[in-house]
């Protein structure tokens, strides 16, 4: 009896925790689920058609929040530096155009020829990657690593310490964590939080 | 005696204005922000983070007012704003904000951009950074915590658990 209960009690808080997992979105050691995404150019984009990646920098971001303004450039210069060496970055915008229409995909199509993105920008259509991953603003990001097949989550935050002065950062969380991938160490600080935007989605 | 009437009149509404309790409009750091927040002061208040550009910041503002006026006149509520813009556009923008939206609450401009990742979690451990949040503090004391936009009933409801 005491045996069956037990039991019992493991599979209750075990269906609470899966619950609240799939609530909160992603945590480090999580594998990222792969999605299929229109990009700027109109083609569909997924993780796995980069066959020879190492991981990739997903981050949530979109045209009208001035903190995902304020970091395009240096978004930019993360797939500079690291799609060269397996780690390119995948931006994604999670807003619905309804709520949000500076963030409609036309809008996104003349931000990335206006900025000359160099990496795919997405729209996350019907608002469905976004809440898997947990993104809950703009910019969010998710250092992916792929181990043994998945895209296992490595890192969550914010690109770095300062959104409004890039000449005063001193902590550049992302470059530190993808640093330490490439150089097969623990990453040092694998979550920050920042202030973002609220990704703007119908309500529930 | 006419003139001792208007002189009268004149200090009458002199002392008036210095006694109309002009709001606090002023930057701050976190550490300046905590002392505000953390008061013994037996009131409950509702502290809520913005900024201009926050979308549904501002959508939810007019209900904030509102609700801050009907409690306002209680003894134990007071209720802060905590904007989030750039402190260089404290005086030309966030205070012309304030004044055409007629926000009569005490609103502090938090300029802490380098230590977020501090005092996000020292607010709330479940805070993601996405504005608006609402916080209540009792007494100084954290009781509530609300990430997203509020109605003016949800915020009503969310007080009078409190109150």
């Amino acid at each position: 009896m005491k045996k069956i209960r037990f039991i019992l009690s493991a599979v209750v808080l075990l269906a609470i925790s899966v619950q609240a997992g799939a609530q909160s979105g992603y945590k480090i050691g999580d594998a990222a689920t792969d999605f299929k995404l229109k990009n700027v150019d109109n083609k569909t984009v997924s993780l796995s058609d980069y066959k020879s990646a190492k991981g990739f920098i997903v981050v949530f971001t979109c045209n009208h929040c001035p903190f995902a303004k304020a970091y395009q450039d240096r978004i930019i210069a993360l797939d500079k530096k690291y799609a060269s060496l397996g780690y390119p970055v995948i931006a994604i915008n999670p807003n619905d155009p309804k709520l949000e229409p500076t963030d409609s995909f036309e809008a996104m199509q003349v931000r990335a020829k206006e900025k000359g993105f160099t990496f795919p920008y997405l729209f996350d259509d019907g608002q469905k990657v976004y809440p898997q991953y947990g993104a809950t603003k703009t910019p969010h990001v998710f250092v992916l690593n792929k181990e043994n097949g998945k895209n296992i989550v490595r890192y969550i935050g914010a690109i770095d310490d300062n959104y409004a002065k890039p000449e005063e950062v001193s902590n550049k969380y992302v470059e530190a964590a993808v640093d330490a991938l490439l150089a097969g160490k623990p990453i040092a600080q694998t979550t920050t939080v920042a202030i973002g935007c609220g990704i703007k989605a119908q309500k529930m | 005696m006419k003139k001792l009437f208007i002189l009268s009149m004149a200090v009458i509404s002199l002392n008036c204005f210095a006694q109309s309790n002009k709001p606090i409009q002023k930057i701050v750091n976190f550490a300046q922000l905590q002392t505000v927040l953390q008061q013994n002061d037996n009131k409950l208040c509702v502290v809520n983070f913005w900024a201009t550009w926050c979308k549904p910041c501002v959508k939810e503002l007019p209900g904030f007012m509102e609700v801050n006026k009907t409690y306002r006149d209680k003894p134990g509520f007071k209720m802060i704003l905590v904007s989030l813009d750039m402190a260089s556009e404290m005086d030309t923008h966030v205070k012309a904000f304030l004044l055409k939206n007629n926000i009569d609450t005490d609103v502090y401009l938090l300029d802490d951009n380098k230590r977020m990742n501090e005092w996000i979690p020292a607010i709330d451990k479940k805070w993601s950074g996405a504005i608006p949040a609402t916080v209540i503090y009792r007494n100084g004391r954290k009781v509530a915590f609300e990430e997203g936009e509020l109605s003016k009933e949800e915020l009503v409801k969310m007080i009078n658990n409190y109150l």
